[in-house]
């Protein structure tokens, strides 16, 4: 199976001791290190008011990893531990790549395009340039 | 001149929903001289739209010129080349959306095709994790405001 890149967002209560979260954290990436999965990215985004209740909470701690794995599993066994977890109060997984991989299609293609204009417009500024100057004088 | 028009444009999502979305709901309409397109609110009335908007009043019918100056909308995604929308940027989301969470249509941020189905799946996908609010929960609380710590 090929490499895929997923988002895991958790929110944490806002009340939760740092012990705790050092705990996920740690669970988090023990997980990962089990099951061949590989932490790109860690974010700690701090505090931030909900959008709408959670578990009556109208603010949360978010934190966000970027993993990288080849293994489906893992990301089934990330989400029950999240899920187990008192302090989460809410989580989500995203897969990644296919977007990314769409980003980088695109943004090819446009840097050929790019590469492959400067021979038309050195055709067209000349052409309405002898205009301007008419307009100018 | 074409500069002007399209800063304006741009400015123009951001400011409309905040706007309108104030109190009474049926103050639907506000935002209408702003952007170009028509609003149709009364959709579930039925009968035939016309293009005034709902209540267009006497002269609808008639009217054979446009009486506003309508602006050439540009897609704010194509002019900054975004090929990503990413879903963790609420800040850039929430332009996109009504005060209570709606998602606002083509007609009127101007968005092209291509990118509204992106802002569609991006906005769902904020909602789930509680960045963006899923509809009616605008009451009492606004949109969370980005923090400093986070960049993508």
């Amino acid at each position: 199976m090929e490499e895929r890149l997923y988002d895991l967002i958790f929110i944490a209560r806002p009340a939760t001791p740092e012990d705790e979260i050092k705990k996920i954290i740690h669970a988090i990436e023990h997980a990962c290190s089990e099951k061949g999965g590989k932490i790109e990215k860690s974010e700690h985004w701090g505090t931030r008011k909900l959008a709408y209740r959670v578990a009556k909470h109208r603010e949360g701690m978010y934190y966000y990893h970027q993993i990288r794995t080849t293994h489906g599993e893992l990301i089934h066994e990330l989400e029950r531990r999240l899920h187990v977890q008192d302090a989460v109060i809410k989580y989500m997984t995203i897969r990644l790549d296919e977007d990314l991989k769409r980003q980088k299609k695109l943004g090819d293609k446009r840097e050929k395009r790019a590469a492959r204009r400067p021979r038309r417009p050195a055709a067209t500024p000349a052409a309405p340039a002898p205009e301007q100057q008419a307009a100018a004088s | 001149m074409a500069e002007e028009q399209k800063q304006e444009q741009a400015a123009a999502p951001a400011g409309a929903p905040r706007a309108e979305g104030g109190g009474q709901r049926e103050g639907g309409h506000g935002g209408q001289g702003g952007h170009g397109g028509p609003r149709r609110e009364g959709g579930r009335e039925g009968g035939p739209r016309r293009e005034g908007g709902p209540g267009g009043g006497p002269g609808g019918p008639r009217r054979g010129k446009r009486q506003y100056f309508r602006k050439k909308k540009v897609c704010k995604f194509c002019v900054e080349k975004m090929d990503l929308i990413d879903y963790k940027r609420a800040d850039i989301l929430s332009q996109f959306v009504q005060e209570r969470g709606k998602i606002l249509p083509r007609r009127m941020t101007g968005v092209c095709a291509r990118h509204q189905r992106w802002l569609g799946v991006a906005i769902k996908r904020a909602r789930n994790i509680a960045l963006l609010p899923f509809a009616g929960s605008a009451a009492g609380t606004t949109a969370p405001k980005a923090v400093e710590a986070h960049k993508s």
